[in-house]
């Protein structure tokens, strides 16, 4: 990861122009809105998007190999719904819930590696493994339910959701957490240095001696368990276990990784462009809701704001 | 590079104006109600809606309107974002009846007067409900369903579970077919709420029973997809009650389809009733915690006589 030493605008960090792009969405709403800008609103947004970017960091690592996640909505809803069921469990409810935590994000990885493996050991590409089990956890979340959302969980559970550290909700924190450590491995270690090769280019990364087949298991469970995290969070903030939550989630998670300038091909991209992603569609939707701009407008806004974030990467690139 | 980095930000500029112009400014000092409806993509939502903005109209109060499109995800961020746009009241539609608890708990800290229309919500403080008196609308409909069958029979239900509304109206069902002892429920099957989901659903409860003799679908959607399924079996005696009465399933009654009758809300007015019940509860006075708004039945009897008259 040296700098280059080519001119100086070389030497601008890859996510500059979208950072530029949040900044201007910030002062554009500041200035359109005395709602906008202030603290309780800012931790109101990160608290909104931390459920799908918490997912995108995870995200991140599979597309930096060159694969896709299409199942991390119906993931995150079973997951969601079965530490709902044990949260209910007949013990002390911090115990319940310490276990039912434990238990989603095993769960969550474990659902992942499940994918990994499909991928790896039978060679099905990534995009039709995870648009299967797409609809096999959101079958299994309906299955398990019932179909009806579990409620009647302990106080104990929601408070991962819904409850503050030092002012900041703990959704916020954790979403923080996870960037940083996903920063660090990925820009620090040497599992980070192989998705990146296993990405940028797969035979030579193996004729290197890189598992390949290993580092593609495991960045399918690191999203796997990510996800489960979301999930737990997200059945915690609505203090119910939702068997259709989450629906759509994936094109969300997808977003804000790709507008953070992460190529689908694989082997390029960061997981602070995935954060800044996130939390400009995050703030646009905040935003236009502050503003009270249509609902149908807003679904057009969002959009034609993504593709103008990829379409100045790409020029950007071609420069 | 500079003007590339550009380009997002005039990009939402752009959109920003086009989006701040086809709504009447926020700056419009005054009353401001945040409403986060279930969807707006249904025909009653549409006429609710349309209800509570002519009543807002007429008393000067700005709405801001969105839709959670049955993602409680996204109406725990709507609500969020009225408590920090600090608005003077709520209406919701909540996805989930007790799901929504925790939101609500929100706008009660922060002192927001919280109302719901349609669906009542089970947890949090409510301030007033403003629905249609849906169980009395399921007897309706189960009396409707056992005049067209002169009372004998086997009936399903297209349903949707998990939405208090639609299980009043499917309970109200089961309590008046209960007093007709030859009309038995047979099939009771999701069908989302959807046409195209209902008609598979239907189609599915058709195949399973050769003699079904009626079916009454939670909506008008489950309604007319019951109803797509018939004619694709041929099922010309089938009896269909529906819920809603929207234009489309109007036009089959009066057109004579399988579709006899259907249980008619008056959405409009329960969107103008809870603008009413909103402006008596800032006038200090306290309305009642329940405003049952009346329903009705048509069948082709019924739109005759309307026409003639």
């Amino acid at each position: 990861m040296g700098g280059s030493t080519h001119g100086t605008s070389r030497r601008l960090p890859p996510e500059t122009g979208i950072a530029a792009g949040l900044l201007a969405e910030l002062v554009a709403f500041s200035l359109l809105s005395p709602h906008f800008l202030t603290g309780e609103n800012i931790l109101n947004v990160t608290l909104q998007i931390s459920i799908t970017a918490i997912i995108a960091a995870g995200m991140t690592f599979v597309i930096l190999t060159g694969g896709i996640d299409l199942s991390v909505g119906s993931l995150l809803a079973f997951v969601g719904v079965t530490v709902a069921g044990m949260a209910k469990l007949p013990l002390p409810p911090a115990a319940a819930t310490a276990l039912a935590l434990a238990a989603g994000l095993v769960l969550g990885a474990l659902s992942g590696a499940f994918a990994g493996t499909l991928i790896t050991r039978f060679r099905i590409t990534p995009f039709i493994v995870t648009l299967a089990l797409m609809t096999v956890w959101r079958g299994l979340a309906f299955i398990v339910t019932g179909g009806r959302p579990v409620w009647d969980l302990p106080e104990a559970f929601s408070v991962m959701g819904n409850g503050r550290f030092a002012g900041v909700p703990i959704p916020t924190l954790l979403m923080v957490a996870t960037f940083a450590l996903s920063w660090v491995v990925l820009e620090r270690t040497r599992f980070g240095r192989h998705v990146l090769a296993v990405g940028g280019n797969a035979a030579a990364a193996r004729l290197a001696g890189i598992p390949t087949g290993r580092v593609l298991v495991s960045v399918y469970a690191l999203c796997g368990g990510l996800t489960a995290l979301s999930g737990v969070l997200l059945a915690s903030r609505l203090n119910s276990g939702q068997p259709n939550a989450g629906l759509m989630y994936e094109l969300d998670v997808i977003a804000a990784v790709v507008v953070g300038g992460t190529s689908l091909n694989g082997g390029r991209g960061s997981v602070t462009g995935t954060f800044i992603g996130a939390m400009l569609i995050g703030v646009l939707r905040n935003g236009l809701n502050l503003l009270n701009v249509d609902s149908y407008v807003q679904q057009v806004v969002v959009g034609v704001v993504i593709l103008a974030a990829v379409m100045a990467d790409r020029l950007r690139r071609r420069d | 590079m500079r003007h590339t980095a550009a380009l997002p930000a005039l990009v939402l500029l752009a959109a920003l104006a086009a989006g701040s112009c086809s709504r009447p400014s926020e700056r419009a000092q005054g009353t401001t109600i945040g409403v986060s409806l279930l969807t707006r993509g249904h025909m009653f939502y549409r006429d609710l809606e349309e209800g509570l903005r002519s009543a807002a109209e007429e008393r000067k109060y700005t709405l801001i309107i969105s839709a959670a499109e049955f993602d409680l995800g996204k109406q725990t961020a709507q609500i969020e974002d009225f408590v920090a746009r600090k608005v003077d009241a709520i209406i919701l539609s909540p996805v989930d009846s007790r799901g929504v608890g925790p939101a609500i708990r929100k706008a009660n800290a922060a002192g927001i007067p919280v109302f719901t229309a349609d669906i009542a919500a089970q947890e949090g403080d409510v301030v007033s409900h403003v629905a249609s008196d849906n169980r009395g609308g399921g007897r309706l409909a189960a009396e409707t369903i056992a005049r067209f069958l002169d009372g004998r029979g086997t009936v399903a239900i297209i349903n949707q579970p998990a939405i208090t509304s639609v299980l009043d109206r499917v309970e109200g069902f089961r309590e008046g077919l209960a007093e007709y002892p030859g009309i038995t429920v047979i099939a009771d099957v999701n069908g989302q709420g959807v046409r195209d989901k209902a008609m598979a659903a239907a189609a599915d409860v058709l195949q399973a029973h050769p003699d079904l003799g009626g079916v009454f679908g939670i909506n008008d959607d489950s309604a007319l997809g019951a109803l797509d399924a018939a004619r694709q079996f041929g099922r010309g005696r089938l009896v269909i009650v529906g819920y809603d009465a929207n234009p489309s399933a109007v036009d089959a009654i009066r057109r004579g389809t399988q579709l006899r009758a259907d249980v008619v809300q008056f959405p409009k007015v329960i969107g103008s009733k809870t603008i009413e019940v909103i402006a008596l509860h800032f006038a200090g006075s306290a309305p009642p915690a329940v405003v049952p708004v009346e329903v009705a039945v048509v069948d082709s009897v019924s739109l005759s006589r309307q026409r003639t008259d």
